[in-house]
């Protein structure tokens, strides 16, 4: 994919870009919020990594000004700002997605991939599957290797969530968000917990695991 | 159809009656009242006595006619003379003016009009009018005695009559009128400043809701008293938004200045655990340093969360919200956590929704905060219980937990940022999760207890009763 970061971070903006890079992107790295709104307007991107705080033109400005002249690529602000009024704004601005800094690169990757995905996921499915797993929307039924696996709602949505995005890590961030609607850092391992306990469930019992752990960036079924 | 309408027409009728009231609550109507009361007073009280000299004089002057008459008639020589002269004179002159009577001495002869004849000397006001008289209205008579017989002239008070009926066409054609444009204009008055009153209580509670753009219109503001609340409401209404603004400005620098550093940090400590041949033990440090970082990142949000809370302006979000729901879904999203740290999470709600304005975000948080400062600080296998209740005075959300609770001088302290019991410096938390609550209670304007729970702690949220 061919991707902008508009960054002015001198440590931050080539760890984004370099990071991107080793995952195959293609990545244009810009310092500041004109040079930025250039690069976007003139050439093609997929994806824009922007910083909210930027010398010359600052990142809310310039997602509106590219939204306001049509410009739909799917964008992602960093921010120092974390409120949700903050998020808020940053989304009303026209931002797909928002990223609190500090960061770990996982997490962008994480959602750099969502983004990316996101036009394809539109489709009515009525079953979900992975390997022997089988999940029947419909019927609010899991099955594995034709083994009924009985899941609370909540481990039934956190499943669906990860089937329906098979392939890509999903973060304890994003997890949080999607699947618990908690827009705050608890001080508990909420995520690990709800992750083990549909382990329990779903995995254990059986020869291969679904479910597997990305090292300092998350969860995620394989494709 | 009919019984509707009749309902609508009460209601109308209510409404309207329920406006007449307020107005008559409002000040500048109740004032004009007054002053419309008072000139009536006054005016009646000058028409009165200026209504008394006149009829007075027109009295005496009719009296004084009378004795003159009475003094012509003496000069008759002998009673029959004097019963001739006033027959003579009764067919002669106008009876609704002028009526005369005479009564003899010994007998029942009688000369002139009988119907005004007296028994004794004096004045009189008479009316006449029942038969068989010919002539009505009301007479002034003077009876006298000449001859032995009773002679009475009777003169017509139509003039007093006519002297009130002036005065009281006086009354009803210039002074109702004044009190009519009186009572109006205190009702227009009334009107306008219950306007403007009702504008500024808007803007006023519009501002403590959190909408702090919220200003007085110049229109709506009357000159005077009026006008100055509603600019000071105004300059107030500016101050405070400036310093909201400054606030979030501030807290934007800090949080760019501090975060920014911190993200390089943490780009460095990634590019350090990305070298190959990195002792087990340096990357352990690397790893370790990354929580440290983080940690350092949630306590300076939490303390920028605390003071935006402080600072008043989420409050627009509010939106009629369920709290069992809240209690409902928290208690199940962190009943796994509970179990797996060796704790029973139990769960009380009413078995209606428990409606209340608020922040669902907030106050999920606020929960949050509660239900991992009791798994913080409590011995395994011991119960903790969120409940949810609703009487006619408000809402109560209650966090109990069998821990060992906050001594009794504490309380208070327990609530202050970053302080820390001293019975728990070795169990992890920032001493800000209860700052935290603190201002989100404070910020839907709910009272927070702590309490002893004998054994345990008894945390309880009081919310205000809304009516959606």
């Amino acid at each position: 994919m061919k991707i902008l970061v508009i960054e002015d971070d001198k440590t931050t903006g080539p760890f984004v870009a370099k990071g991107l890079r080793q995952e195959g992107h293609t990545v244009d790295l810009v310092a500041n919020g004109r040079d930025g709104l250039l690069q976007a307007t003139t050439a093609d991107y997929d994806i824009l990594v922007l910083d909210r705080m930027l010398p010359g033109l600052d990142g809310l400005s310039l997602i509106k000004t590219l939204r306001g002249a049509g410009q739909r690529t799917p964008a992602i602000m960093l921010t120092a700002l974390s409120g949700v009024e903050d998020r808020i704004e940053g989304l009303e601005a026209g931002a797909d997605d928002y990223l609190v800094k500090p960061f770990a690169f996982g997490e962008l990757s994480a959602r750099v991939a969502a983004l990316a995905r996101r036009p394809g996921y539109q489709q009515q499915e009525t079953t979900l599957q992975a390997a022997d797993l089988q999940m029947d929307l419909v019927h609010h039924r899991v099955t594995r290797a034709g083994v009924d696996i009985p899941l609370l709602p909540r481990e039934f949505t956190l499943l669906e969530h990860l089937l329906r995005r098979k392939g890509r890590v999903q973060t304890r961030t994003m997890l949080l968000e999607a699947v618990l609607g908690i827009n705050f850092y608890p001080q508990t391992q909420l995520v690990e917990t709800h992750i083990s306990r549909l382990r329990g469930k779903g995995d254990r019992p059986f020869y291969q695991d679904l479910i597997e752990n990305v090292r300092g960036a998350g969860y995620r079924i394989a494709a | 159809m009919v019984r509707g309408i009749a309902l609508q027409r009460e209601a109308g009728f209510r409404s309207f009656e329920l406006r007449v009231l307020g107005l008559l609550k409002s000040s500048p109507m109740r004032q004009a009242l007054w002053l419309s009361l008072l000139f009536l007073l006054t005016s009646a009280l000058s028409l009165g006595v200026t209504y008394y000299v006149a009829h007075n004089a027109q009295e005496r002057a009719i009296q004084d006619s009378l004795i003159q008459d009475m003094i012509s008639f003496r000069a008759t020589p002998s009673a029959q003379a004097l019963a001739v002269l006033v027959n003579a004179q009764t067919s002669e002159t106008d009876p609704r003016r002028r009526l005369l009577s005479y009564r003899h001495p010994g007998g029942r002869v009688i000369a002139g009009n009988a119907a005004i004849t007296q028994k004794d000397e004096g004045f009189r006001l008479v009316v006449l009018g029942a038969d068989p008289t010919p002539v009505q209205g009301s007479f002034l008579l003077l009876s006298e005695r000449i001859h032995g017989g009773l002679l009475t002239i009777a003169q017509s008070a139509k003039p007093l009559h006519d002297l009130r009926e002036t005065f009281l066409r006086v009354f009803l054609f210039s002074l109702l009128p004044t009190i009519t444009i009186a009572v109006l204009g205190g009702v227009l008055l009334a009107r306008r400043a219950a306007r403007i009153l009702a504008d500024l209580d808007a803007v006023l509670s519009r501002l403590t809701s959190g909408e702090l753009t919220a200003r007085v219109a110049p229109e709506s503001m009357a000159r005077g008293d009026l006008a100055r609340i509603g600019d000071s409401v105004n300059r107030m209404a500016a101050a405070q938004e400036s310093s909201m603004a400054a606030l979030k400005q501030v807290s934007a620098d800090i949080a760019h200045d501090l975060k920014s550093p911190i993200q390089r940090v943490a780009v460095q400590l990634a590019d350090l655990q990305q070298i190959e041949d990195l002792p087990v033990e340096a990357r352990q440090i690397a790893d370790q340093t990354i929580v440290e970082t983080q940690s350092i990142v949630e306590t300076f949000q939490s303390l920028l969360q605390i003071a935006q809370l402080e600072g008043g302006s989420p409050k627009s979000r509010f939106v009629p919200t369920d709290l069992a729901a809240i209690a409902a879904t928290f208690a199940e999203i962190y009943e796994p956590v509970a179990e797996e740290e060796g704790r029973r999470l139990t769960l009380s709600l009413p078995d209606q929704p428990v409606w209340m304005l608020g922040d669902k975000g907030l106050l999920g948080q606020m929960l949050a905060n509660l239900v991992e400062n009791a798994l913080r600080h409590t011995p395994e296998g011991s119960d903790i219980a969120i409940s949810v209740s609703q009487n006619e005075q408000g809402v109560a959300l209650t966090l109990r937990d069998h821990g060992p609770g906050i001594p009794e001088g504490e309380q208070q302290n327990v609530l202050r940022r970053l302080y820390r019991l001293e019975q728990s410096r070795t169990t992890p938390g920032s001493g800000l999760g209860l700052s935290l609550v603190q201002a989100i209670a404070d910020l839907h304007g709910a009272g927070l207890a702590l309490e002893n729970a004998d054994p345990g702690l008894r945390v309880r949220l009081s919310f205000a009763a809304v009516t959606l």
